[in-house]
């Protein structure tokens, strides 16, 4: 198993971290997947992280100047590694005005991932950072967990208002209580609801729009257009995982969706120029 | 006591001040002929700071009459607590503060501080010391094999690339580089740690002295504030060490102030596991019997270093000539001719203790050396700086 990839550009950089950056504020671990052609950064759905999972893809193209990989055999050509984002995170962060920065999958104590950076330095001679992250290499046989996640039988998708205000309610909401019910419906309304003995508060938002998914992507069981499109549909979420979601995003995607199926999950897309995440919250009664 | 800062000054007391709260939880203010120094020992008595304001650096600097019974000014002890609030915020002290006046008022035991800002506002705060014995560590830099001396950004560049949390770095010397890695104890969890490591050009520095292969690890922490401090006022940093277990110490200095820092590093690697797979083998012991007995091929200064530590109860020139607080475990360190070091603490120790002894760059001039008993006879005087100058 071999991987060894180089950036030069420093906007390829910044982008690559604020990436890594966004995938260690949603989660502590996370698999890395690695492909000829692609980086996968997934959480796959268990009990211990509320049965929330995670799909980012990148392509390496958009990222690294110099990209070589030998997975585990000729058939099986992938690497898959479990990794804390966080500490990636770290260390690309101190390295942004690097010359080159040369991330490798070496063996030391343990496998890692070498994040090597060559620094611009008065002196004639470069200086070289090199940071150590340790990985776990994840056998085959296990590969299955982290495979990509197939769009679920969404009753409604919709596009998610901006961030940064559903991020405010959000938070202003988690002080009020534990689950918040999102529900939306197909003509473009959304609501954030969260309901107390003491107190219920509902923000509502209108003229979100609804993505053209289109009719072989509407679904087996109903097919979109018989849905009324003033009715809602719901999902029981608790507020810290969407908080946790919410949180993370540092820069503005060119789209950002969501759908639900009712009382079941909330799927959340968001896609970037050069990524694209999917984040799945299960419901909750 | 009495003195007044105006202008940039007061900031940079006050930046002295956040420096010297990165190291300990107390501050001793002892104001001398030479000028006001401020210090301060962490807890563990691992790491000791001293930033010394000469008088040109105040608009006024005003030393009382000598009190009645003792021999000289004040020997105070504050707590940090009190005072860093006072020059917490730099940028409103920038706008705001036109002047501040610092007395030392000995009937009723204060400190008083008086700002003196815009709009005719006048803030005086009264912070009540204990008096206390001074604090004063020495370190005996000019006996030290390795020097370097880096440009202001240089060292806070390379600290950048260490998390806030990693507490421990090692600084290895072999000649012709320097390199800096974090270190990691033997820890559970170490499969988890990520592990750092850059090395430094000797062009990069000012000043590269490489008299012995050596790895240092000391803590970051107590240090940090320093750079701090040395970036701000763009001044270069001075490093002087030896073998691992003998203190390190970082300075800066300009015309009208000196800021030193001395920490404590790690006496033993023979502790460490395999688990540290990049250590360079690092000499092994460091007892002074074994240091006595080095192969001539090691620098002469090595074993000076051990002999040259002061009887415990010599007066080392300290500004008020009082008697130095030893801690009970810097005693064991003190090795008294060749029979020396019965007391040593033994090698797998992992604590390393400071000398305390005269700092000798805050005594600044040569009356100092011939105190210390020099055994040895100093090759070539040039090759040790004292300290280091601009």
């Amino acid at each position: 198993m071999k991987f060894r990839g180089k950036i030069i550009d420093i906007a390829c950089l910044n982008h690559f971290t604020r990436v890594v950056t966004t995938i260690s504020k949603l989660t502590k671990m996370c698999v890395l997947r690695l492909t000829p052609d692609n980086l996968f950064f997934v959480l796959s759905g268990k009990v211990a992280n509320g049965g929330v999972s995670m799909w980012c893809e990148l392509s390496q193209a958009n990222f690294f100047d110099e990209y070589q990989m030998e997975g585990v055999s000729s058939e099986d050509n992938e690497i898959c590694l479990e990794v804390t984002p966080e500490n990636l995170s770290r260390a690309l962060k101190t390295v942004q005005n690097a010359k080159a920065v040369k991330v490798k999958l070496t063996k030391k104590h343990c496998p890692c991932l070498t994040i090597a950076a060559e620094l611009p330095t008065l002196s004639s001679v470069s200086r070289v950072v090199t940071h150590d992250v340790p990985v776990d290499v994840i056998p085959r046989r296990l590969w299955h967990e982290f495979k990509e996640p197939s769009m679920p039988d969404f009753d409604v998708s919709i596009y998610l208002p901006p961030l940064k205000t559903m991020k405010n309610i959000v938070d202003r909401m988690k002080n009020l209580s534990n689950f918040l019910v999102i529900e939306a419906n197909l003509n473009g309304e959304m609501n954030l609801k969260i309901e107390t003995d003491l107190v219920s508060v509902t923000t509502h938002f209108r003229d979100l729009g609804n993505p053209p998914w289109g009719d072989d992507a509407s679904q087996d069981g109903g097919p979109s257009q018989s849905r009324d499109p003033e009715s809602m549909v719901e999902a029981r979420v608790d507020i810290r995982r969407l908080q946790q979601f919410l949180v993370g995003q540092q820069v503005n995607p060119s789209k950002a969706m969501c759908n639900i199926v009712h009382q079941s999950v909330l799927h959340l897309i968001l896609l970037h120029e050069d990524m694209s995440l999917q984040y799945f919250i299960p419901a909750v009664a | 006591m009495n003195c007044v800062l105006e202008g940039n000054s007061i900031k940079a007391f006050g930046k002295a001040i956040h420096a010297l709260s990165r190291v300990g939880d107390e501050l001793w203010l002892d104001p001398t002929v030479k000028g006001l120094a401020l210090r301060s020992v962490n807890s563990a008595h691992s790491a000791y700071a001293c930033f010394l304001f000469s008088p040109l650096f105040f608009q006024q600097y005003n030393l009382d009459s000598v009190r009645e019974q003792d021999s000289g000014p004040i020997k105070c002890k504050l707590v940090m607590k009190c005072v860093l609030p006072l020059f917490r915020c730099s940028t409103s002290i920038e706008h705001s503060v036109k002047r501040c006046q610092i007395s030392v008022s000995t009937g009723s035991d204060q400190v008083i501080v008086q700002f003196f800002c815009r709009h005719g506002i006048t803030k005086t705060y009264n912070v009540r010391f204990l008096e206390s014995e001074a604090l004063q560590a020495v370190f005996a830099s000019h006996l030290c094999p390795n020097v370097l001396k880096s440009p202001a950004r240089l060292l806070g560049d390379m600290v950048m690339h260490f998390h806030a949390s990693q507490e421990e770095v090692t600084l290895s010397m072999s000649a012709p580089k320097v390199s800096l890695r974090n270190y990691n104890e033997g820890r559970n969890d170490h499969m988890k740690m990520m592990h750092t490591e850059m090395s430094l050009h000797p062009d990069e520095f000012d000043y590269f002295q490489a008299g012995m292969d050596s790895d240092i690890t000391f803590c970051l922490k107590e240090l940090r504030g320093l750079l701090c401090f040395a970036e701000s006022h763009c001044l270069p940093v001075s490093v002087h060490f030896g073998t691992p277990g003998k203190p390190v110490c970082f300075s800066v200095e300009d015309m009208v102030l000196e800021a030193t820092v001395v920490l404590a590093t790690l006496a033993d690697f023979e502790s460490r596991g395999p688990s540290q797979p990049t250590e360079t083998p690092a000499p092994t012991t460091h007892s002074c019997a074994d240091a006595a007995a080095l192969p001539v091929g090691i620098h002469e200064t090595q074993s000076n270093n051990l002999q040259v530590l002061p009887d415990v109860t010599e007066l080392v020139e300290s500004s008020q000539g009082s008697p130095i607080t030893y801690p009970p475990v810097l005693m064991q360190l003190q090795c008294q001719g060749d029979s020396a070091c019965a007391g040593m603490t033994p090698p797998s120790s992992m604590i390393c203790s400071l000398l305390f002894e005269a700092m000798s760059s805050e005594s600044g001039d040569d009356d100092d050396a011939p105190r210390l008993p020099v055994l040895a006879y100093f090759s070539d005087e040039e090759d040790y700086p004292r300290s280091p100058s601009l």
